[in-house]
Parts: structure tokens; sequence; C-alpha cells
């Protein structure tokens, strides 16, 4: 009796399945998709709103989504050691080619391949909406691995924030837009306002001389940075040659012009004399306008903006742009986020089809990036979303920390932010940006990787110290550093990089 | 007390028992390290095999042992870096002092805990003395760093209010063995003074008192009775240390030093140069291998010293 | 059960002695050494409490200070701000570290009785086996393919607690600390006709109470401070973290909004980060600091005199 109740059942859930399952797809199971994402366990409304994107996706494809949350406590171990060890536990993985290693992991077969066939059959609006050419971005060895968020437009490349109001008290009328100007604005501050250090900065992250000495390297020269290596040193020469490596940390001036600036700046006092070890809060302190500046990248200043005009009214917070001078800029790797189906995944046909309806179902992607709406989200006719007032994210919002498929088309702008700058600045942008011009090219360290851990080394060595000037010659600090990367087998290893680039793009 | 003692058991083994015999004699203390031995089986031994990925290029979908064998490869990156010489000999030397200075002070303030009759006294210090034990590495960084830098350091306006000059510690790699050894004996002195005062606390207290009828002086009983008393604690504390020599504090060096790289000729060990050229590329092979050569030169070490310690007295080898 | 042997009270023997000079003397350096290494240990503790009680800006205006420039609760409002967790993580972490503890505890110091007996012709081999594990270990892979795909402890308190329960290190130190407890007891327990277990529990236990004592407080600080197994095991499933996971996690999430990672579109404002270590220094100390001594007095009185009834 009870098989016979249970047949039943489970034939009707088919029939009431059969939208879907019209194309021949078969989902009469009900299954567990597992999303492996970075981020803590929402303590907000998510998981009220996860019950009714669960109800929606049962009723679409039969499958509910469930999260595995990588909390930001031990990260990367927990990250990598997910994805090792994996068996079937997770389906679908957000990754990057930046952040999150995406080209490494896929080596090391953490992902499954994608094939054409699936991705028309289970993700087919993505599979329309991704261009040719983007999928071609995606692909390892000829086969596909990630689905790109390629539809949304950020920018995430570094800069200068300043202040408008102190820009201008320095006789600098439009504002920072070089290494000059900035060098101006920090003397003015140093002179001018005693109680402020010019840039407060947090020397101890590592990643400040990738940025920085990156940053004047793009503003002085040509150069396009090439992702996806351990260590920042590998740039094409320029847009109109963008396969040869530049030669800029083995040979040249620009480098130890830089050094020589870096080393007067240090000198002269715009940043604290221990600033390789300081850890201290210095988004804080600009808005405290204890410090007259902050480097990190144009999504972040986009909401600085706001609040920095709600602490210290009238500042007009500016982003001065790396590569501004030379209008040397690179839009955005379309890789910068996206997703991938476990390699070990028992039901990587449903999680397709799960992507599929996150991504490019506005029920669903609605209520995954702002819940319900009404409740806790307006729009106006503009498509720009308030929230409703004593909104706290913390606590009411909802957090699916969907960074690997973002769409545009979907999307709602947030309303407080002031659009008038940023749309001014995107469409400066727009201007001059090119496309990332190596998306094909994915390096492979068979041959060179122990060398490259050296060179890493070498870099993490030296490179804090020319940027932030703690030397007493610079000229003689970067010869050590260029020695250094020789001993440590750089033309080895620029030599394989070559052959690699020649490989992809020789016509 | 010890030598007649030692006879006995050889006394007892005058003819050479069967294995089987030995095993039935000895059941209960076999029973009684059972527990003991099962954990070690489950917890270290069982996944020992997995030491194998050291000498793998590690793919994910094939799992350890499906992965390609690439001999030595794995280890190359170290041997190949021209850091090697000065990353063992920071690490050696750092150890050394920790176990050396950090045994030196344990011994004194354990010694002088017991020579104070207050109990209350007593308690409170060691409690008091465990505090920087509770300190993350993280919030030793700080502290430290509000002490000593340049501009604004407690230290700092203390020196130039009194007209002096200041240095500038982060820049001067110098400064930075001795700020280290500090900071650490700051942290570790509590835990190892516990150690030999429950050693002490522990010792047959007749002889103390034979020692007071005797007339020895408070000096006399120390040196005669106390120190040779903790002298087993001590050789163990130390062949315990000496296999660890070349594994370093990541923790606390990391975050005292970061990647302030005027500071390295002092402070870079091993564990932060695996970090700092790993930092980019995750990988778990790779720091096997660097784990698996700090455990087979640790093992060699402690083999010699232990089988040193057993030439002078077998009662006193680790095993 | 014919010897009692009863060890003198700490400190009991320094008020029978005669005081001589040298008695006189060390006990005036003493004190002053004793005392002056307190306070360098004390000084830096008050500072983070002190510092914890400050304003994010006072902070980074001042520094650390002996004394809150401005007195703010913020950070342990934030702290506190789930109670429910924060209680919850407190109720499990000091139920893993009893626990742990106390079993822990037992079977360390019978292993540790067992190998330090001269006539036991194995000890050599099982101490090495012991040791051998200190020095190498698996790796992170092998080690957690263990505990999540063999023992299937994924998102259970058993993988924090059994990896937990012994170390090489703690067995090491508690032979040594046994060692000192003369033989003669063991003697006379066998001409009593006693097994070796009986003589461990009844004999050995009540004497080894200064080694229990200490071991017992290694053991429970493991437990106490424990959050790197707890990072890789137990899940988001779990609704209780222990303590120390579940504070790092307060303090990597504030970090973590503060740079939010791929810019959501939350604007974040006042949170302290400073402050908020401090904080979470003196939720996560305080209560061991100040309990320890009880609960110790009262465990290690209980393990030894219930071992003397059983």
């Amino acid at each position: 009796m009870k098989k016979l109740i249970a047949l039943i059942l489970s034939l009707m859930l088919i029939c009431s399945l059969l939208p879907a399952g019209a194309e021949g797809i078969d989902t009469s199971e009900h299954v567990k998709i597992v999303y492996l994402v970075t981020g803590d366990m929402p303590t907000n409304r998510t998981d009220e709103v996860l019950a009714k994107i669960n109800e929606l996706l049962t009723e679409k494809v039969n499958a509910e989504l469930e999260f595995r949350w990588i909390e930001w406590t031990n990260w990367q171990t927990q990250y990598n050691l997910a994805l090792a060890t994996q068996n079937g536990d997770i389906d679908l993985i957000g990754t990057a080619t930046d952040w999150l290693d995406a080209w490494p992991n896929s080596q090391k077969g953490a992902f499954l391949p994608l094939t054409e066939d699936m991705l028309k059959t289970y993700a087919p609006k993505t599979w329309e909406t991704v261009s040719e050419a983007h999928w071609n971005l995606c692909k390892y060895n000829g086969e596909i691995y990630l689905m790109p968020e390629d539809n949304y437009a950020q920018w995430t490349n570094h800069g200068f924030m300043y202040r408008g109001d102190w820009a201008k008290e320095a006789g600098l009328e439009n504002g920072v837009h070089s290494w000059e100007d900035l060098g101006k604005y920090f003397q003015y501050i140093k002179e001018n306002k005693p109680e402020v250090i010019p840039w407060d900065a947090n020397g101890n992250g590592s990643s400040y001389s990738p940025q920085m000495a990156g940053g004047w390297q793009t503003s002085h020269t040509g150069n396009i940075a090439i992702e996806g290596f351990p260590v920042a040193i590998f740039y094409g020469e320029s847009k109109e040659n963008p396969y040869t490596l530049s030669r800029y940390y083995v040979e040249g001036d620009e480098l130890v012009n830089f050094a020589k600036e870096m080393k007067a700046w240090a000198d002269a006092g715009y940043w604290r004399a221990d600033v390789l070890n300081y850890t201290g809060d210095v988004v804080a302190e600009m808005e405290e306008g204890k410090t007259g500046a902050h480097q990190h990248h144009t999504q972040t200043w986009t909401s600085e903006r706001t609040t920095m005009e709600r602490k210290q009214p009238g500042s007009d917070l500016g982003f001065f742009w790396f590569g501004e001078e030379a209008k040397n800029l690179i839009s955005l790797n379309i890789t910068h986020g996206a997703m991938a189906v476990a390699a070990k995944s028992q039901h990587p046909e449903r999680a397709l089809m799960v992507y599929d309806l996150m991504r490019n179902d506005p029920e669903i992607y609605h209520l995954m990036q702002y819940g319900f709406e009404g409740d806790m989200y307006t729009v106006d006719e503009n498509g720009l979303f308030t929230r409703p007032e004593g909104f706290e994210d913390a606590t009411d919002g909802v957090s699916f920390n969907f960074w690997w498929g973002r769409n545009d088309n979907l999307e709602f702008r947030n309303a407080e932010l002031d659009w008038d700058a940023i749309s001014a600045m995107y469409a400066a942008y727009d201007e001059v940006k090119i496309d990332y011009p190596y998306g094909q090219y994915i390096y492979d360290n068979t041959n060179v990787g122990v060398f490259m851990d050296n060179l890493s080394n070498v870099y993490n060595t030296y490179m804090p110290r020319i940027v932030f000037g703690m030397n007493d010659d610079p000229e003689a600090l970067v010869a050590q550093f260029r020695e250094e990367l020789k001993s440590a087998g750089i033309d080895m290893v620029m030599e394989e990089i070559q052959s690699q680039l020649d490989a992809v793009y020789a016509k | 007390m010890g030598s007649l003692q030692k006879a006995v058991p050889k006394v007892i083994n005058y003819k050479k028992p069967s294995f089987g015999r030995t095993l039935m004699q000895n059941r209960t203390l076999i029973l009684m390290c059972l527990p003991a031995i099962l954990f070690f089986l489950i917890f270290a031994y069982l996944p020992m095999p997995g030491a194998y990925i050291a000498f793998t290029n590690f793919q994910y979908n094939k799992g350890i042992f499906a992965s390609p064998f690439v001999g030595l490869k794995n280890f190359q990156f170290l041997f190949i870096s021209g850091q090697l010489g000065l990353l063992l000999r920071n690490t050696v030397l750092y150890n050394l002092a920790f176990i050396v200075l950090g045994n030196i002070l344990q011994l004194a303030f354990a010694i002088m805990l017991n020579e104070i009759s207050s109990r209350g006294y007593k308690k409170t210090a060691q409690s008091i003395m465990f505090l920087p034990y509770f300190i993350s590495d993280v919030l030793v960084s700080l502290l430290v760093y509000n002490m000593i830098n340049y501009d604004f350091g407690f230290i700092s306006h203390l020196v130039r209010n009194l007209g002096g000059v200041m240095p500038k510690v982060y820049q001067d790699a110098n400064a930075w063995p001795f700020i280290i050894v500090l900071v650490h004996l700051w942290k570790s002195t509590g835990y190892g003074t516990v150690v030999y005062f429950a050693a002490i606390t522990g010792m047959d207290s007749s002889m103390m008192e034979a020692a007071q009828i005797d007339g020895a002086n408070a000096w006399q009983r120390i040196r005669y009775i106390t120190l040779p008393t903790l002298k087993p604690t001590v050789i163990i504390l130390f062949l315990f240390a000496i296999g660890s020599i070349l594994k370093g504090n990541f923790g606390l060096f990391y975050n005292l030093v970061g990647n302030n790289s005027m500071l390295f000729k002092t402070t870079d060990i091993i564990e932060t140069y695996v970090y700092r050229s790993m930092m980019n590329s995750f990988n778990f092979s790779q720091s096997s291998a660097v784990g698996l050569f700090q455990s087979v030169v640790g093992f060699f070490i402690v083999l010699g010293a232990n089988a040193f310690v057993k030439h002078l007295d077998p009662d006193y080898a680790l095993f | 059960m014919t010897v009692k042997k009863q060890a003198l009270p700490a400190g009991m023997h320094a008020s029978h002695i005669r005081k001589d000079s040298s008695q006189i003397m060390i006990n005036i350096l003493t004190y002053i050494f004793v005392t002056v290494f307190c306070i360098i240990c004390i000084l830096p503790f008050w500072m983070i409490i002190s510092s914890s009680f400050a304003t994010e800006e006072s902070i980074r205006r001042a520094g650390f200070t002996l004394w809150p420039v401005d007195f703010s609760t913020y950070s342990y409002e934030l702290l506190f701000r789930s109670p429910d967790q924060m209680i919850g993580a407190y109720v499990v972490t000091i139920i893993l570290t009893l626990v742990g503890t106390l079993i822990g505890l037992f079977l360390i110091a019978m292993t540790g009785y067992a190998l330090q007996r001269r006539d036991f012709p194995y000890r050599n081999k099982i101490m090495f086996y012991i040791y051998f594990t200190s020095l190498f270990s698996a790796g992170l892979v092998p080690f957690y393919l263990l505990i999540v795909q063999y023992l299937n402890l994924r998102d259970s308190y058993f993988a924090i607690l059994l990896p937990l329960l012994m170390s090489s290190w703690l067995i090491v130190l508690m032979k040594n600390f046994v060692k000192a407890i003369p033989h003669e007891i063991t003697e006379s327990g066998k001409i009593d006709g006693a097994g070796d277990f009986r003589i461990f529990v009844s004999l050995i236990l009540p004497n080894l109470k200064p080694a229990l004592a200490t071991i017992g407080l290694f053991l429970a600080l493991s437990y106490w401070n424990e959050w790197y197994y707890s990072s890789l095991f137990l899940t988001t499933k779990v609704v209780y973290r222990p303590l120390q996971y579940h504070l790092y996690n307060v303090i990597n999430k504030v970090a973590s909004l503060k740079n939010s990672v791929a810019g959501s579109n939350v604007v974040i404002t006042d949170l302290p980060g400073e402050t908020l270590k401090m904080a979470t220094a003196v939720v996560a100390t305080g209560p061991i600091i100040l309990l320890y001594p009880f609960v110790q007095k009262y465990f290690v009185a209980g393990l030894t005199v219930g071992a003397v009834k059983g």
C-alpha cells in the first residue's frame, strides 16, 4: 500500500515537472545541489529567501540549493581542501581566475570539463548570452571549465582616492590626474595639515607592492599586465604589440625612476616611517580626516565617495586611476568571477540547470541579490533600488555572495550612490579601455614552476622596499633586485612564457 | 634512590622468556597502553602513507595515490633558492635561543616560586605568568608595534621626552633577534615554569627534610637537591624540543615581521620563506615536501641526541 | 595497601626551616624577580582590557593606554549581538574542554605510568612508536581525508574532541612526572597482590596531583584555544562553533565587511577593528583565567579521590 502511494506520488511529481522535462531531460529525482561559496554564514534573512528560492527551483527543475560556506577564517586552506578532497559532496563552485586560482585548479582537476552539448541542453540561456569569443576565454586545453560573469559592469582597476576639496586648496583645480599631481597633493597636505598623514598605508599587506609598482608602470608605459602568474612581473609590451613580453623588470630606467620618486616621497614623510608593519584601519582614518588618500580600486571608490560625503561633507572624493596619463586601461577580465561544476559532482546536469536559473531567471535573481520586494527593498522607475528605513544588511539583508554570474540585465542600481560621478568615470574609462588581450592564454607551470616560487620570493623581498622608499640608494636597490631576479632564473622563465604566448597567439 | 632499583628488572630477567610468555606476563601494562596505541594508530599512522603526496603532482580528481609521481621535484624549490643556508641558520639559531634561554628562565622561576611560602602569592604569580600565553600572535604584534613604532610608539614618545634619539627599529635588522627572543620568552615562560614547578612539587620531600636537618643552607639545597631532581625533566624537554629544531613558529614571526623585507636577513625562517614563495600558488604537495624535509632532519638529530643521552644514562633517554 | 606516601604540600617545608641568611636573601630576590616579571606579564593584558573598552577612534588617535580615553562598550555589544551564538559557543567549548580533559588526562596518566615501569619490556618500543608521531605527520590533506571520509566526522564535535585527546608531548611529560614516584610504591602494591591497573588507580594516581594538575591544564588549554580543526571540520551546518573559532569568525567577518571583497552593494560604516580584537581576547581568556583554579581543584581531587574509591 505504502509503495503504491509512493508510486502515485512520484508519478504526480513527474507530471508536475513535465514542462522542465519536456526536452527529454530527466528530472524525476529530487536532488540537492551544493553550492561552494566564500563568505561567512549569514545571520540575516538569507535562509528565508533560500526557502522561497528552493520552492521555485523544485518547481522548475526539481532541485534545491544548499550552501557550503567557506568562512573567511582560514579561507584559503578551507577552500582548496574542499576542492582537493571532494567526493561528490559539492556541485557548484564559485571561482575566479585572479583571486581564487581558477586556472591552477582546473589544471589540478578540480572542475568538470563542460561540453557544448551539456551547456546547450542544461544551461541554454547562459549558453546563448555568452558569446563564442567569451566561451573561448573559458577554455583550458580546448575544454570549457568556467561559466564567466561577463555581463556585469564593474571596474576593479586600482588607483588613489583623494579629497577633491584638498586638491583644490592645493591648486589642483581639476583634481589629481597623474603621479605628479599626486605628489603635489601629498606635499600640500604635508605642509598645511600637520595633523594629517598625507597617505597612511598598510604596507604590511602583500598586495600593495604589485598594485603600486604596476600602477606606476601602467601610468608611464604601455605595458599590459598578464594575469595568472604567482608574481606580478609579466607584462605584455603594449596594445600594439601585446604578445611580446616587456622587459620592464629586468632592464630600463622607468623602474629606477619609480624607486627614486618613492624614496623622495618617503623622505618627505608622505607616509609613516614604519609603514611596512602598520595594520591600522586606514579607510576609517580617511573618513575621520586623518589621512588624505586611500589606494584601492574603482568599485571601492564608488561606495566610499558616498560615505565620505556623509562623514566629511564637501570632501568630493575623487579617483586617480593608474594608467590615466598613458591612457592605459584594460577591461576587467571576464573570469574575475565565474562558476564551475565540481569534478566529482553526482548531478552535473542539474547543477547546470540550477545555475542557469540563478543567473537568468529574474524572480530567482532578484530574490538572491535583493531579497523580498516591498519588504526588503523597493525599486523606482529608473531601476534604482532603496532599502527601507533602518535596514541593516547584517540582520535584515540577504547574502548569496553570488559573485559568479551577476547579470546587468537584471541588476538594480543602488539609489544611495552618486551615479553622476560614477557614470562620468565609467564614460571616461570606456573611451580608452581595451579588452584584456590574454584571455586565451593560461600559464603552464610544468617547466618553470620551481623557479617561479623563487621569483615570487625575490619580488616579495625587494618590492615593498622599493614601493615605500625604504632604502638609502634606490638605484642600487633596483640593481640588486634585478640581479637577484636573474639568479632566480628570470631569463629562463621569460623565455618559457614567451614561447607559451607564441604557441597561443602566433598567427 | 636510583641505582638499586635499576638493577631489579635485570635480576628478574635471569632467563629469556618466550615472546608469548612475556606478552602474557605484561598483558595488563599492554592493555593500559592500548588506548594510546590505538589513538596514534588511527590519528597518526593511518594517514601517514598519504605523505606520498609530497612526491606527486597532486590531481584532485584522481586522488593522492593515482596522481602522477614526480620524484623529488616538490623539494627542489627550497634547494635551488640559494636561501637555504640563511633559512637554516635563522631557524636553528632562534630555536636554540628559545630552548636554552627559555629553559633557564623557566627553571629559575620554578625554583623561585618554590621558595615562596605564601600560597596565595604563589598561585597568583603562576596565573599571571600564564597570561601572555593567551595573547594571540596578532595581538602581540599590535602591542609590539604600539610600543616601538617610530612615529607614535609608546617607547618612542618616552625616548623623545627624555631627549633621546629613537632608532627606527622597524628598519634595523640587527634589533630583531633580541625583540623576537624577548617576545618568545615573555609568551612561553609561564607555560614552562608550570612544568618545572610541578616537577619540583612532585619530588620526594623526605630528601628536602633530611637536607634541612643536615643544616644545608638555601643555596646548597637548590644546588644539590632541587636542580638534580629536575635534571631528567630538563633532558626530556630538551630531547623533545630538538626534534623540532627545523620547525619555526610561523605565527609569531609572520605577525611580528610581516613582509618587511628590511628585516629578513635576521628574521626569515623556513616557514615564512615558504609562505612568501607560495603566497599566490596554493600547493599541497610542495608544503608537504617542506614538512617532510624538516621532519627527516629533525628525526636524525633526535636519534643522535637520544643515543648520546642513552650512552650517558639510559634512564634519561626518551626511548 | 600498606604504603601511603604523603607528599608534603607545596611550600610547607619552607616554614619549617630555620631562616638562615641565604634563605632571607633568596626570598627577597625571589619576590623582586617574580613580581617584576608578573608586572611585565600583566601590563599588556591590562592594556588590552582597557583598549577593549575604548572607542576605535581614540585607539587610532592615542594608541593603547592604561585607561580607556573614551569609554565605549561597542565591541562587546557587537560580540554579544547574537547572545545565543555566544552562549552556545561557551557551552560547546566548556563541554569539550571538560570531557576531553577528563578522558585524555586519565588515558595519558595510565600510559605514562605503564611506560615508566622499568619492568615493562616493551616500554621503549611503545615510547618510540608514540614519539615518532611528533616528528612525522601525514600532512594536511591525508589527515583531512581521514577525519572527513574515513571516520566520517565532518560536522561532528568528535572531530575536535578525539584528535586532541592525547599528544606524545603530554605522554612524555607525564611519564617523566610519574618517574618521580618511588618504585617502592609499585613494589608494595605487588606484594599486596594488586594488579598493575589496580596499583595505578589506587596507589599512583593519588600521588600524582601536581602532574595531573599541570597536564590537565595543558590539555584544557589545547581544547579551550582550539580553532584550527574547527575551521576545517565544522562547516556552517554546525549551529554552535567552539568559542575561539566563533571569535575569529566575528573578527574576520568585520574585516571582510570593511574590505567587502567583490564589492557588494552594502555600505558599511563604523565597524570597530582593533577594539574588537581586544574584546575577543578578553572574552576568550577571562573565563578560563578566573574559573580554572576552582575547576582544577575539584577536577584533580575528583580524579584522584574517585580513583581511590574505584
